[in-house]
């Protein structure tokens, strides 16, 4: 790898310390054994079908003051931070785009996950990513409104415990509905890991990965998928692993409920979102009165001063 | 309502609620949030936010000192934070930013390298703190130290036993030992405007203040360390007079202090 | 006065010898040595520059700084910074809005004080250039020795043994700080009273600047 002139590099053979801790080298029984308890349950309590939305779903927009809208959503610890830009005219193009384009840029956190430190040049899982959310976002955008132009869509993953993708196209979502940018429908996304017969609903990291690393039995895998939940259509699935129809069947309609459960949370922070603002315009405009009160009351004062003199 | 602008402008407006000059913004402190990270922490100074999260890692010390450990800091400015930054490799102003916390840190000694070393000329921990702006308001560099401190002060070393016969490494996260910091070297930011003959000196300044100021970045930061000063950058902006230098450098001694009882008050809180 | 005479008369910088025009290509270029350490500017401009980093207010400055290396680095985009803003202050931009002023420096030899050598080869390369400047710019290094002295412009072994350096620039009208930074730590008062020494010792800056000017105005 060539070394990286515009940062601080460490040494080159540096590893992690957790390569050399016990739990390192672990096989698949144990993991599976660690991960669901005697009673079917997750570990963290949660049930099979139980996605982290309901224990705790914390959204809010407007946190990054630069943007034009922005969102942070936190799954747990999964957590997602994204800002989008005002639209702006695509540099270096020579044709004429009756659409606008979407650019999707998904990061993680060097610290973001549990093993390796990421390292600072994007790596093939983050475009992987930034390919997937612009497909998901693309359908959900008024994008004939804008021809020409391309609106910029940064996600920042600080914590990655699995399910980031889904959480990436909510964080979307929210964020692009807070730059008031033109959409047909609130975009909600949710994911399943599937091994053996079990089903994780909205699974963590560890759950992911012992998803793909099963390879004994017919059906393993994660899959997600988004929708616009109002207009009953599907903007994007995506499926790693194999597993049979029946199997896809079903995870689809779990997939399908999951995503509605989320509009309830979407809509309460935007309609917070917009009384916010109206009682801020509210405010505004009680100052901007009061300022012309005393502007007003002062252009007496020098009226009068004017006409003694 | 917080419109925190202190109005950098020659006219007379409307002052509103905006700050004094030398008021700076509220500072919000949250240490070990990210689990991921060995230790981790997010600042909020005003609008500005800053992540940092430290991640250890093993390595052979450097031949020529075999005694020293490694200690990586990063600062990423990413396209997230402002419109300004674009994706791709960091651009100047990051690097200048990497290089002035980085400086800071080495200059003021407050982690000793050797403490870093486990085993000399075989094993050494690095720590790799990368910083990353998630809101870029100005006065970054505050932030970036603030939250870096904060992290290196929370962090836990696992023990590692080093067997010299075998070369193997074995790790135990049950025993943890805090890293020893010695000092917390704090920076202030300011922005220096021409106002005619005389220059207005705006501390803690924001995005908008530090462009009208002279381009990216504050024009002068300040940093003091256990009662010294570790780090003075002037660049660009109004030129400074003796007097000025004085007044700001005591305005950053007084801030110093400040910053200092918010991180140690929070990590006690913490732990 | 009397006083601040005695003061000149201890200030002693490492010899310092330039020759203007050193490149035939550029618009304006210099070879500075202070003591043992060299480097090379030249300035181009101002010339065209591709739209996007025209300021409609004033000349747009490019610095490129390459270390003897040859190898780029964070500290060498920190160096490129700290030119940048300090020429910056110094170059009358508004003159020139729309343009672009290059200025490439080579570095040759690094004997201590290599940016305070840059920052005063730049000068000499801008006054040979011809572009309008508000003011000239004066840079002095100076370090804190073990025994808490303050030696102005070091040589190679005081600087590779000193605890703290300390680098500042002054304008020539009013002799204000410009620049500044400082590498270790340094308690308040030896600060100022650093800052001031080189405040004091710059002039001797200006007057080399003067001598070098005088010599070459004759033969341009």
């Amino acid at each position: 790898m060539p070394l990286d002139y515009r940062r601080f590099n460490g040494p080159e053979d540096s590893v992690s310390y957790r390569r050399f801790t016990e739990d390192y080298t672990k096989d698949y029984k144990q993991f599976l054994d660690e991960l669901i308890d005697e009673n079917g349950r997750r570990k963290g309590g949660r049930e099979m079908d139980e996605a982290r939305t309901l224990c705790m779903f914390f959204a809010r927009t407007g946190m990054i003051s630069q943007a034009k809208g922005s969102s942070y959503i936190e799954l747990k610890r999964t957590k997602v931070a994204c800002s989008v830009f005002d639209p702006r005219e695509i540099v270096h193009q020579n044709e004429y785009s009756t659409l606008g384009q979407l650019y999707c840029e998904v990061k993680f956190a060097p610290f973001s996950c549990r093993g390796e430190r990421k390292a600072l040049v994007p790596d093939s899982d983050e475009r992987a990513l930034s390919v997937a959310l612009k497909k998901a976002l693309e359908p959900a955008v008024c994008r004939h409104l804008f021809p020409n132009y391309q609106i910029d869509i940064f996600i920042y993953i600080l914590e990655n415990d699995g399910a980031c993708l889904p959480a990436a196209i909510n964080a979307a979502g929210l964020a692009l509905s807070d730059a008031a940018v033109p959409m047909y429908d609130i975009i909600t996304a949710s994911s399943v890991a599937i091994s053996g017969d079990k089903i994780f609903v909205d699974p963590t990291d560890d759950e992911e990965q012992l998803a793909i690393r099963n390879h004994d039995g017919v059906n393993h895998g994660v899959i997600t998928m988004s929708m616009l939940p109002e207009l009953q259509q599907v903007s994007d699935y995506r499926q790693i692993g194999s597993m049979d129809a029946d199997c896809v069947l079903n995870a689809l309609s779990i997939l399908e409920k999951e995503c509605k459960k989320i509009v309830p949370y979407v809509q309460r922070v935007l309609v917070q979102n917009a009384i916010n603002s109206f009682e801020q315009q509210k405010k505004l405009e009680e100052e901007a009165k009061e300022r012309e009160e005393a502007l007003n009351a002062k252009m007496e004062v020098w009226k009068s001063i004017l006409n003694v003199g | 309502m917080t419109s925190n602008t202190h109005t950098g402008t020659t006219v007379t407006i409307f002052f509103e609620d905006g700050r004094k000059f030398n008021d700076q913004r509220d500072i919000k402190l949250n240490v070990n949030a990210i689990k991921t990270a060995d230790a981790s922490a997010v600042v909020k100074c005003g609008n500005t936010t800053v992540v940092c999260g430290i991640k250890l890692e093993l390595a052979k010390p450097k031949a020529e000192e075999p005694d020293v450990g490694f200690l990586v800091t990063n600062v990423e400015l990413l396209p997230l934070c402002s419109s300004k930054f674009r994706p791709g490799p960091p651009s100047d102003h990051a690097q200048v930013i990497s290089n002035i916390v980085s400086d800071i840190v080495t200059n003021s000694k407050c982690i000793n390298l050797k403490d870093l070393c486990i085993v000399p000329d075989k094993l050494s921990w690095v720590l790799y703190c990368d910083m990353v702006c998630m809101d870029y308001d100005g006065s970054v560099v505050d932030a970036c130290l603030i939250t870096l401190m904060s992290s290196l002060k929370t962090l836990l070393l696992p023990s590692v036993s080093f067997d010299v016969e075998t070369e193997e490494i074995k790790v135990d996260t049950t025993i943890k030992t805090p890293l020893p910091v010695n000092g917390l070297p704090i920076a202030t930011s300011f922005a220096v405007y021409q106002q005619l003959s005389r220059s207005v000196i705006l501390t803690d300044p924001t995005a908008y203040e530090e462009e009208m100021c002279g381009g990216l970045g504050a024009n002068l930061i300040a940093c003091w360390n256990k009662g010294q000063l570790c780090g003075v950058f002037k660049f660009g902006g109004s030129n400074l007079s003796t007097e000025n230098e004085k007044e700001t450098l005591a305005l950053a001694k007084q801030k110093s202090k400040l910053v200092e009882k918010v991180i140690n008050i929070c990590i006690e809180n913490k732990s | 006065m009397g006083q601040k005479d005695d003061i000149y008369q201890n200030f002693q910088l490492r010899p310092m010898k330039c020759e203007l025009n050193f490149l035939s290509r550029s618009d304006g270029s210099a070879i500075l040595s202070q003591g043992e350490t060299v480097v090379t500017v030249s300035v181009n401009g101002p010339l065209d520059i591709k739209t996007t980093s025209q300021s409609i207010e004033k000349a747009t400055l490019e610095i490129l700084f390459s270390s003897k290396g040859g190898k780029p680095s964070v500290a060498d985009r920190f160096k490129e910074n700290v030119i940048r803003q300090t020429c910056e202050t110094a170059i009358l931009g508004c003159l020139y809005p729309r343009t672009g002023i290059t200025i490439t420096i080579q570095e040759l030899e690094d004997y201590g004080g290599l940016l305070s050598c840059a920052i005063n080869c730049a000068c000499l390369a801008l006054l040979n250039s011809g572009i309008s400047l508000h003011h000239v710019v004066a840079a002095v290094s100076c370090i804190v020795d073990e025994t808490g002295n303050i030696v102005l412009e070091p040589e190679y072994q005081q600087v590779q043994s000193a605890a703290t350096k300390l680098y500042f620039v002054f304008d020539s009208r009013d002799k204000n700080l410009v620049t500044g930074f400082t590498e270790g730590a340094v308690g308040e008062d030896m600060y100022l009273e650093a800052l001031e020494k080189c405040r004091a010792a710059s002039d001797l800056v200006f007057n080399f600047y003067r001598d070098v000017v005088t010599k070459y105005s004759n033969v341009i």
